[in-house]
């Protein structure tokens, strides 16, 4: 009964969202269609912001005069539009692209220029019930972006240190994922036997869900009964003069919790590059390779001629989208660190905010300090992109 | 079966002007080929025909209707795509009865259409395949089954042979050719290449920078092609161009260079003092430069020098150097002289083409 | 020994350091799989042991048919179930059309648009919790199927669309226009020819979106907050949460999740390779 009480909600879910979808491309297709004529910018006017009124009271059951004004304001932001900029041309693409990107400014966009609201406000534990009763908060300007640069989010750790730690992270482990995957790739771009195989074998890190995987390793890291540290002790029994030089077991999780979630983010990433890199080298002409043999190139040689030019453009976007995931992970040290008041020392910048926001509770605060990361990634990325329009024009 | 007519059409991107001012009647029952090379518009004029791309000035007429703002498919035409464009996703007869199910035809009447058109291109027997099972030329046969299917007023052709080898080219010219005899239809084939126009074509459109060069029969554009350019594109090998001035010398008017000097006869050019003083360029076809023969219709000897011989078969191409001007013969095959020797040569007078340096128009007859 | 036995040997010799490289790393991949398998198998008395073998001494599925009897482990499957599918239909069809739009026509705005999605994954991690939860609170849907699914739909789109633009640059063009001239209208050519060639690409946005939502915790962790809604990561994080007992049960609940995700990922991994190269090559 559970499971087709559940169906039909899913089947309700999509019907719902699809009327969604049909009343907003109705509302665009109206707006194409009469934008120039004279009696539709005041029916527009009173109509769609008292609909779009009533779908609010309906979901909220309230109807301040506040919401009013904006659904009026936005109506004519959007008649000024049509009339000034869109004029009823390339109905077509508007009209595929409104939901995604109606969507997109509700679910992303909003939610991101209300942290930038937030970030020149004070919004803290100590605020937050003032603000529910009566809207309003502090406005504080740029101090918490002065906060951001001169405090830090954490006890022990200053933000200086956090952005080079991040640094150290990001290029660490895409430096490996990228050694890695081009290993695993050369290695299976050989013809031979269960090449499928492998190729499946190869992928799991990347195909089991991050929780299970992440955790996992994380019980592999276990001093006691972690795999690694079995196999560290069982070596040192083995053979006493290694234990001598230092080898046994290790508290990975709390003497080395940054160096384990690196280990483990590498472990995780590779598969992605890898599948990547394959897809390039597959890509590539055997002929040139015939061309530098009849040249008489070495293996290495024509790894770096060859192999290494022609995947660029292949790999050029998957290392922007890696660096940016890397920087953005906050899956492997909040799993493998941040739970229950774990240690700092593996903390980057996007846990660091995570932390600030819902273990501290200073929303303000981490505003500021998730726009300033924002900031910072944007920039590597505008780099990384560069790099790419380069490759681009050499070929 | 329609007539189409293109009046004054003009298209432009942005500040490129791609078509500029043409102007073409094509009657009914007619196989025009229009022809040019490559980004010289004849693929844009023939997709804005299929209401593919818009008009930016001009009128396009199908069947005295202005078809302009009309979607493709109410334009009543068809088109074979140089790509070929199958649905790869369908098998050759869905392919080819896809347009009919879309106009939601009765069965039966599909089946009967769909069977005739592939007994009419041998398809039989691949109905059942996927577009990715088939050959080049099979795919080309689908492509144009799928055009005979809909029972088009104007069927269009995108450079269609252009994806062949060399062989099959010539296969499917012969049966685009039988194809027409038999269908009757009015025709519209684009080509870059001008032995298909000149095998195919009742009527030739030689086009060049968005312009309409020269509309006419095959015959006549190349015996008597309008301007330097139609005379360059038309014909194969190319034809040889000397610069130089005419002079009249007594009652002759002569043609005068560093390295020739050719009578013109009078037949060629009337009033020759008219001429005379003019900076012109005469061409020859290879196959009239007449290489160590004699003749009544030949102009005023001269010396050359072999420089390669290129045998062909039954024919012969010769290299010729002659003073500091490079030119082509073509001759009966064997010439049995080694490069290096000296040749004498001259040009059939009647077919020798006189334009006018400057404007580039014809000037003989 | 001649010349050309050298050479094979040699060509022997190459193929079998190969083959022992990739089962090296294989193994190393596998491995924490399968110790999860073996932790789940173990005896409720033997959890904590220095065993390294793959099926313990005395292997039983009690923790199996614990987790299913004793808890709400099904309940949250479903759950995450529902959510994910929901939001995945929803994403890759939002995702389909809008790539669409950026991969046939031109229009103002077009360079902002693509600049938009780009610059949406650099937000970070945990930014755009805060106000999804007021939202989602505003909305009256805390603790909701359809809370979850709004605050989810969008979070694979940008990728989406850009996987599926990438691929839609590579069919040729001439495929709609011989559509158009057979009677089909612009939406209808992509109803009928691209979508349906499109199922490679699809599939893998299919399977971002899918992979996105089944592992997502962070959004889930605030707005869902009664045993009975969970999905199966914060239920897992339940049983982890409280000590020795649970432990045999998370392995066995860690199994029953990934075989599923994993099963769809490998079916659909011959795609991934092409899809994933078209699309970032164009994009």
């Amino acid at each position: 009964m559970d499971i087709l009480r559940s169906v039909y909600q899913v089947a309700g879910f999509i019907v719902l969202i699809s009327l969604g979808v049909a009343v907003l491309e109705g509302y665009f297709y109206y707006h194409f269609k009469y934008y120039a004529r004279s009696w539709f910018f005041p029916a527009a006017l009173t109509v769609f912001p008292l609909l779009a009124l009533a779908g609010y009271y309906g979901v909220t059951w309230e109807h301040p005069l506040r919401v009013w004004a904006y659904f009026v304001a936005a109506e004519a932001l959007v008649c000024a539009a049509f009339r000034n900029i869109v004029k009823g041309r390339n109905t077509l693409p508007y009209l595929l692209l409104a939901p995604a990107f109606v969507g997109l400014a509700l679910l992303l966009v909003y939610p991101f220029m209300f942290e930038v609201y937030l970030s020149f406000h004070d919004l803290k534990l100590t605020t937050i019930m003032m603000w529910k009763n009566t809207g309003h908060i502090p406005f504080v300007g740029l101090r918490q972006y002065w906060n951001v640069f001169t405090t830090s989010p954490l006890s022990e750790v200053s933000f200086w240190a956090l952005v080079g730690r991040t640094l150290v992270w990001t290029f660490s482990n895409v430096f490996f994922h990228v050694l890695g995957g081009f290993a695993l790739a050369l290695l299976l771009n050989n013809s031979i036997r269960f090449k499928g195989v492998y190729r499946t074998l190869l992928v799991i890190p990347w195909a089991m869900p991050q929780v299970v995987a992440v955790l996992a390793m994380r019980g592999e890291f276990h001093a006691t009964n972690g795999f690694v540290n079995i196999v560290l002790g069982r070596i040192a029994a083995a053979f006493p003069f290694l234990a001598h030089l230092g080898v046994g077991p290790v508290q990975w999780l709390s003497d080395y919790p940054l160096l384990t979630c690196t280990i483990i983010n590498v472990w995780l990433g590779i598969p992605f590059m890898m599948v990547v890199i394959l897809g390039g080298l597959q890509s590539i002409s055997s002929s040139y390779y015939d061309a530098a043999d009849i040249d008489g190139a070495s293996y290495f040689q024509k790894l770096r001629y060859i192999t290494v030019p022609l995947i660029r453009p292949v790999l050029m976007p998957a290392l922007t989208l890696g660096t940016v995931w890397t920087f953005n992970n906050i899956n492997v040290i909040y799993l493998v660190t941040g739970q229950a008041g774990g240690t700092e020392q593996a903390d980057i910048l996007v846990s660091a905010l995570y932390k600030a926001a819902f273990t501290y509770n200073r929303y303000s605060y981490s505003a500021a300090f998730a726009i300033v990361v924002f900031a910072m990634l944007f920039f590597i990325s505008v780099f990384y992109l560069h790099g790419f329009d380069a490759a681009k024009d050499e070929r | 079966m329609a007539s189409v007519e293109f009046k004054g059409i003009v298209k432009r991107f942005k500040d490129n002007t791609v078509l500029n001012g043409v102007d073409v009647d094509i009657k009914d029952h007619e196989f025009v080929v229009i022809v040019g090379p490559s980004g010289c518009g004849k693929t844009t004029l023939l997709r804005m025909l299929a209401g593919l791309e818009e008009v930016t000035d001009g009128e396009i007429l199908i069947d005295a209707l202005r078809v302009n703002e009309l979607h493709p498919s109410k334009r009543q035409i068809a088109m074979v795509f140089q790509d070929y464009a199958l649905y790869p996703h369908m098998t050759v007869e869905e392919n080819m009865s896809f347009a009919l199910r879309l106009k939601r035809t009765g069965r039966s009447e599909i089946e009967a259409r769909v069977q005739e058109a592939a007994g009419i291109l041998q398809l039989q027997k691949l109905l059942k395949r996927m577009p990715k099972q088939l050959s080049g030329g099979q795919r080309q046969r689908v492509a144009i089954g799928r055009a005979i299917v809909r029972n088009p007023k104007v069927f269009l052709f995108d450079e269609p042979l252009s994806n062949l080898d060399a062989k099959l080219r010539e296969e499917m010219r012969v049966e685009i050719a039988k194809l027409y005899q038999r269908l009757n239809a009015t025709i519209i084939y684009v080509t870059h290449d001008q032995v298909e126009a000149m095998t195919l074509a009742g009527r030739i459109v030689v086009m060049n920078k968005g312009i309409v060069q020269q509309v006419g029969s095959p015959i006549e554009v190349y015996r008597k092609p309008a301007n330097l350019f139609v005379a360059g594109f038309i014909g194969s090998p190319t034809m040889n161009f000397f610069s130089g001035q005419l002079r009249s010398e007594g009652d002759r008017l002569l043609f005068v260079n560093e390295n020739m000097k050719l009578p013109i006869p009078s037949f060629l050019l009337h009033d020759g003092d008219r001429h005379a003083g003019r900076e012109v360029v005469v061409g020859v076809r290879p196959d009239d430069v007449l290489v160590g023969r004699d003749g009544a219709e030949c102009s005023g000897k001269m010396e050359a020098v072999l420089e390669v011989c290129e045998l062909l078969g039954h024919r012969e191409n010769l290299y010729l150097k002659l003073g500091g001007l490079r030119l082509l013969a073509t001759v009966e095959a064997f010439f049995d002289r080694s490069p290096g020797s000296a040749v004498t040569l001259c040009f059939n007078y009647r077919n020798m083409h006189v334009f006018d340096a400057a404007t580039e128009r014809r000037i003989s007859e | 020994m001649t010349e050309k036995e050298k050479r094979i040997l040699k060509r022997r010799l190459k193929f079998l350091l190969i083959h022992v490289a990739i089962v090296v790393a294989a193994a190393v991949c596998v491995y924490p799989l399968l110790r999860i398998f073996s932790v789940s198998l173990r005896p409720g008395d033997k959890l904590f042991s220095t065993d390294l073998s793959i099926i313990p001494p005395n292997a039983t599925f009690k923790a199996y048919s614990d987790l299913l009897k004793h808890t709400l482990f099904l309940r949250w499957m479903w759950n995450s179930l529902v959510i994910t599918l929901a939001t995945s239909v929803i994403g890759v069809s939002l995702a389909s059309t809008a790539a669409y739009a950026f991969s046939r026509f031109r229009f103002p705005g077009k360079k902002a648009g693509l600049i938009l999605l780009l610059s949406s994954q650099m937000i970070p991690a945990g930014m755009l919790i805060l106000p999804l939860f007021l939202m989602i609170m505003k909305l009256r849907l805390m603790n909701t199927y359809l809370g979850m699914i709004i605050a989810y739909s969008v979070s694979s789109l940008p990728f989406s669309i850009w996987i599926l633009k990438g691929y839609y640059d590579t069919i040729p063009r001439s495929l709609e226009e011989a559509a158009l001239v057979d009677g089909t209208s612009q939406v209808g050519a992509f109803w009928r020819i691209i979508l349906p060639l499109s199922t490679p690409a699809l599939s893998i946005a299919f399977l971002f979106n899918f992979t996105t939502a089944w592992n997502e915790y962070l959004v889930a962790r605030v707005v869902l907050f009664s045993s009975q809604q969970y999905t199966w990561t914060l239920g897992l994080f339940e049983l982890q949460g409280q000590y020795i007992t649970q432990w045999g049960m998370f392995a066995a609940g860690s199994m029953l999740v990934t075989i599923p995700v994993l099963a769809v990922f490998l079916y659909s991994s011959k795609w991934l390779i092409s899809g994933l190269t078209l699309g970032s090559v164009k994009g």
